[in-house]
């Protein structure tokens, strides 16, 4: 392989009020490679690609691209210099198609200094055609896939020339095929002599992917490696400093009474097709069940009309021998019904607010936070600083607004308001997704920990190896129903694939 | 909102410095002499009893008008149209100062106040209910009832409620309706200390109980826009707290302009102007969307703006200069980014971090 170097970081230092992002970081990227960079929330690997792109200036160090050393102090300059970005909330117009995204700001004009359609289409199908990416020129992005959004911001970068690509996360919000598919675009990309960094969390993508990787920890590098010399164990204990188990350790369940019983449930979706239709299931106390599928099955809605966010059109909702099918979530909460939802930052969290104001959403009307309606501010504040001790949410203090948290961060003050209030039943939807290693082995530990003190659980992920390895009970949900309940314990992942994809014999 | 931090005192000072030489060069090439000006801008504001007793009164109002316009934007609703409600509180407050007999002095007051918020909070019912239950974006809804506003009591000051063949204007309140005036030649009345315990109770209310925060579990900033889903997650329904929400915006902004009427002008006509409501959402930002914000940049603005009267009566310049200044101020102070290139000193950053700190 070609050992040029494409990208060295040297000594990068980088320090916001109270935290030290980015410590004399040396980070190198050999051209035609695929670099991962890997490290948990706040480790300071965005803080690390902002300076790279741009996007933050260091406050010491210097950065060399292609051998020679270059300030960058704005994104236009990343981009001359060849550097493209695909970040990992898309920066996509909705009513735009793909080539009309991938040519705004550089639009080719023709004799009359007007946009030359015709010609950015056939540029943007050429670039495409030659990566080997499938793109319809017709199809606005609001209709497209997620994976065909991905697609056409790494497009968008080619576009501009770009030489070395970083991806950050980009797998966090694909299905399992969309995931091959976007490794085939990046071997692809590599055979054509691009370079790519890319950012996650997840190891054994890892392994799969990459040539070599970069571990983070608290702003340092903790090492370099080639993947083919080290393991999944020895990267996890780099990134968090200590040995961790991949595994959920677990004790049998021990189900005892029913908690929850939900019989023939119907649902429809926000456009009014039909979401869930007909599903049945079980929870009891002192159990885990687990939902395994591929996103947009119907478990989204599945949990809504759970905890009273979106009306069933027909069925029960049986908790503890009374039907919840039409409450509002303000009761279906008061019976301590937990819910940690999917989407955290405007479901979740309002990240106007303080770390406190999110923590209290659940219990701030109880003593002795507040009494006849008048907060005890002492108590409150105890309160908040307890479940920042307890759910070890890393910030200086709880006044600060929780967008000023990275994205574990929040999920962890999520988690902790929800599991704070001693729940009967908690509904976890996608409870570690964009979280570190480090934080959903806590978190899951805390859900076996619920387990444990006799509550009910209902884990919904799409996160296959989360369901199998944190349930004890897997039903897969497949179209709006619950077409397979299987034992993790004596199910395969390649059989899981099958029925997640509708198989069932 | 976030808590007063040393970077927001950098920034009101820069923006004060910067304004300051913005108004230099502006005065000086409109041919008059800034130090003069400045002189009578200070003199008008702060010199004397009765400047200051001007300066208050000119504040009254725009606390009132400031803290209404942003609960309103804290529970997530981006309303502009306090003052509609002022128009419509000033003109029923007027009447019922005259309508209602034979009452007591302060039993008649407290009657013409809570008829005035009435009247302002129904103001901005209509709009709430369109948006909650319509989908009508209070943001269209709440300015063209301002103009409606306009209108409205224009019409009822020419109409129903005309009392005065001459003019177009209703009948003098009863002396039973006053709130006092303290000071001699001044308007200075009563009314201001309302104004500020009015502010103080919406501090309270917003920051320290659980209805406060069922209001702004919605929203609380400027980009905060109802409908929440958080809210609605936690089970708290945020259909009433931009109604509940809108109707004490829309009090306040009734009680601003009964407070008007009761305290100062005396009686309604048509073409008693208003602008306190727009001035409150500019002193409302200004105020970083707090209460005691808002009292304190009202307090400032008010000086400044009876400085410019006394400005456009000893000297050429016009008194829209301080229109122009405030609003350059307000420009200056909104740039946040201005502080960021301050950052790199260590003794900022020090500072910064000092301030920040907080006891949770």
């Amino acid at each position: 392989m070609n050992k040029e170097t494409a990208i060295h970081l040297k000594n990068i230092t980088k320090s916001y009020p109270g935290v030290i992002a980015n410590k004399n970081v040396d980070f190198q990227v050999n051209k035609g490679e695929i670099h991962a960079l890997v490290g948990e929330n706040g480790a300071g690997k965005s803080t690390l690609m902002k300076i790279l792109y741009g996007i933050e200036q260091p406050d010491e160090g210097e950065i060399v691209i292609n051998g020679s050393m270059e300030t960058i102090n704005k994104v236009e300059t990343a981009i001359n210099l060849g550097i493209g970005m695909v970040h990992q909330e898309f920066t996509l117009v909705p009513s735009f198609t793909a080539p009309e995204n991938i040519g705004l700001g550089q639009e080719p004009k023709n004799s009359k200094g007007l946009v030359d359609w015709k010609g950015l289409n056939k540029s943007v199908m050429d670039i495409a055609e030659k990566y080997g990416f499938k793109v319809d020129p017709g199809l606005k992005m609001i209709d497209a896939s997620v994976g065909v959004q991905q697609r056409t911001e790494i497009l968008k970068t080619l576009y501009r020339n770009a030489n070395i690509l970083i991806l950050d996360e980009p797998t966090a919000v694909l299905t399992p095929q969309e995931t091959d598919e976007l490794f085939n675009v990046i071997r692809t990309l590599v055979n054509e002599g691009k370079t790519v960094i890319f950012i996650t969390h997840k190891l054994r993508e890892v392994m799969e992917i990459a040539d070599r990787v970069t571990v983070m920890r608290a702003g340092e590098v903790q090492g370099v490696s080639e993947t083919k010399n080290t393991s999944i164990t020895e990267l996890a204990s780099q990134m968090v400093g200590r040995e961790v188990f991949l595994q959920v350790k677990k004790d049998e369940s021990n189900p005892k009474d029913e908690i929850l019983n939900v019989e023939n449930l119907w649902v429809h979706d926000a456009r009014g097709l039909l979401a869930v239709n007909g599903v049945e299931m079980s929870i009891k106390e002192g159990e885990i069940v687990g939902i395994a599928g591929v996103e947009g099955n119907g478990q989204t809605e599945l949990v809504e009309a759970l905890t009273g966010l979106r009306k069933a059109s027909r069925g029960k909702i049986m908790y503890l021998g009374e039907d919840i099918a039409s409450s509002t979530p303000k009761n279906i909460r008061r019976k301590k019904i937990a819910h940690i939802p999917e989407d955290r930052t405007n479901t979740g969290l309002n990240t106007q607010l303080s770390i406190w104001e999110n923590l209290i959403g659940n219990s701030y009307f109880r003593k002795p936070l507040s009494s006849k309606g008048i907060f005890n501010l002492k108590k409150v504040a105890k309160h908040a600083n307890k479940l920042k001790e307890d759910f070890d949410i890393r910030s200086p203090n709880v006044s600060l607004k929780v967008k000023s948290l990275s994205g574990g961060n929040q999920q962890k003050v999520v988690v902790a308001r929800e599991l704070s209030e001693d729940p009967t039943l908690t509904i976890a939807s996608q409870p570690t997704r964009g979280v570190d290693i480090g934080n959903i082995e806590a978190i899951h530990e805390q859900l076996v920990q619920m387990r444990d003190d006799g509550g009910a659980v209902l884990l919904v992920s799409a996160e296959l190896d989360e369901v199998m390895a944190v349930a004890d009970r897997v039903g897969v949900m497949y179209e709006g129903q619950i077409v397979k309940w299987v034992n993790p314990k004596e199910v395969d992942q390649s059989q899981m694939g099958l029925y997640m994809a509708g198989v069932t014999e | 909102m976030d808590k007063f931090s040393f970077k927001d005192v950098l920034v009101t000072f820069a923006g004060l410095f910067i304004t300051t030489l913005v108004a230099w060069v502006l005065i000086t090439s409109t041919g008059n002499n800034p130090s003069e000006v400045a002189k009578y801008l200070y003199e008008g504001g702060f010199k004397g009893t009765r400047n200051i007793a001007n300066s208050l009164y000119q504040a009254t109002p725009l606390i009132l008008t400031a803290t209404a316009t942003l609960i309103s934007f804290r529970v997530g609703m981006f309303n502009i149209g306090i003052n509609g409600s002022m128009y419509v509180g000033a003109l029923y407050a007027g009447w019922a100062g005259y309508k209602f007999t034979n009452l007591g002095h302060l039993s008649h007051v407290t009657l013409c106040i809570l008829i005035g918020m009435t009247v302002g909070a129904l103001w901005m019912l209509l709009p709430a209910l369109l948006r909650v239950y319509a989908g009508v974006s209070e943001i269209i809804s709440t300015i063209i009832l301002n103009f409606v506003a306009v209108l409205f009591v224009s019409y009822m000051a020419n109409g129903p409620f005309r009392a005065d063949p001459i003019a177009p204007a209703t009948a003098r309140i009863l002396e039973t309706a006053e709130l006092k005036q303290i000071f001699p030649n001044s308007q200075f009345n009563t009314g201001f200390f309302i104004a500020v315990i009015v502010a103080i109770l919406a501090h309270f209310v917003l920051n320290k109980t659980t209805f406060g925060y069922e209001l702004r579990s919605g929203g609380d900033g400027l980009v905060g826009v109802y409908p929440s889903r958080f809210s609605s997650y936690l089970g708290i329904p945020s259909d009433r707290s931009a109604i509940i929400g809108m109707l004490i915006s829309g009090a306040l902004g009734g009680l601003a302009g009964a407070i008007e009427v009761l305290g100062a002008v005396r009686y309604f006509f048509q073409e008693l102007e208003f602008n306190q409501g727009f001035d409150g959402i500019l002193i409302g930002i200004l105020g970083k969307l707090e209460p005691i914000g808002a009292i304190i940049a009202s307090l400032f603005y008010g000086a400044i703006k009876n400085g410019g009267f006394f400005v456009d009566y000893k000297t050429d310049v016009a008194r829209e200069i301080i229109i122009v200044l405030i609003s350059i101020l307000i420009f200056f102070v909104s740039a946040q980014k201005i502080v960021k290139g301050l950052e790199k000193y260590p003794i900022v950053k020090k500072l910064d971090s000092f301030f920040s700190r907080k006891k949770m």
